[in-house]
């Protein structure tokens, strides 16, 4: 669920999406929702020529269960928050 | 439309293709589909499967496929339109004439009854 | 899934974990991602020949295997010439 909230953070900035075909897909991310299906728009495939398939699609929707990685925009992820809450979110688990 | 509307439309209605996977190897088998519930879980009759390579044929009289073992399913191209029409009809007559018109839909060929009411057709209960 | 709504009645390229591409009209949906394709043909890319496409109809592939679904943009899409196009088909998923 914290890294679902990641994500909506992230809307608007471009992310990099690789799929556990080794396609990697770089777009605007638009959505997600709690399965980590993404929507990406203005989506460019890293390597056009091996890939080629994709050329004429500008936004698309990714299944959560086939992505390998997600590069996020470094400037955009306030890891020490995300530090913090993921440790209020262990201790909250340890005490139920 | 929902996919399920589409495969209850389909059922009684000749060629409908599938593949599945069973166990990693992928079979073609083609049949008239008989049943189907919500699970996508389907009865097929007078059927031909293939195996992986379709280089060897088996005829078998009857099938049941496990839904979750499909991968994809061919249906006649026609039944887009039948199941569009069905669902503006079932619009059309709609809140008003609710549970009358679809209950006893058995022997109704057209496919009409079972298209029912969008979002009525979560009990279907007969048995396989 | 409430972002599939988008993409109902535009023509779509499915990607699925086989590493099939398959283009059609999405005509329907359902919470499980199920979805009904029409029109639909199937992309075969290879490197030493074009582009092939094959006719399928009406299609209804289970969500499970959808692994992308993508809106083309027709007017880029017929700018492409696809017996030009040599590619390796898409690899299959492996987790």
């Amino acid at each position: 669920m914290l890294i679902f909230s990641v994500f909506k953070t992230l809307t608007d900035q471009r992310v990099t999406v690789e799929l556990k075909n080794d396609l990697s897909i770089t777009g605007t991310l638009k959505s997600v929702d709690q399965f980590l299906n993404i929507r990406l728009d203005a989506i460019e495939v890293s390597d056009q020529a091996r890939h080629p398939h994709m050329m004429a699609v500008k936004n698309c929707f990714i299944r959560g269960s086939v992505v390998r990685y997600v590069q996020l925009p470094a400037e955009h992820v306030d890891t020490q928050l995300l530090e913090d809450a993921t440790r209020r979110e262990a201790a909250s688990q340890t005490k139920r | 439309m929902l996919p399920l509307s589409l495969l209850n439309a389909a059922q009684n209605k000749p060629m409908v293709r599938t593949l599945h996977n069973f166990l990693q190897e992928r079979r073609n088998v083609n049949g008239h589909l008989v049943n189907c519930d919500n699970f996508m879980n389907i009865t097929l009759r007078e059927v031909y499967q293939t195996n992986a390579d379709g280089d060897r044929f088996w005829k078998v009289k009857e099938c049941y496929i496990r839904g979750s073992t499909i991968k994809y399913l061919r249906v006649p191209d026609a039944l887009l339109d039948v199941v569009k029409e069905d669902q503006t009809r079932a619009r059309e007559a709609g809140k008003g004439a609710r549970g009358g018109t679809h209950v006893g839909g058995v022997g109704r060929g057209r496919g009409g009854a079972r298209g029912g009411p969008p979002r009525g057709g979560r009990a279907r209960g007969r048995g396989i | 899934m409430s972002s599939l709504q988008g993409y109902v009645d535009r023509r779509v390229l499915l990607i699925l974990q086989d590493g099939r591409a398959i283009i059609g009209v999405l005509s329907g949906y359902d919470q499980k991602s199920n979805i009904v394709l029409s029109d639909s043909k199937e992309r075969v890319y290879s490197i030493d020949d074009g582009v092939e496409e094959i006719p399928l109809g009406l299609y209804l592939v289970k969500g499970d295997m959808i692994i992308l679904i993508g809106e083309i943009d027709e007017e880029r899409d017929s700018t492409i010439d696809l017996s030009t196009i040599h590619a390796d088909p898409i690899p299959p998923i492996r987790y």
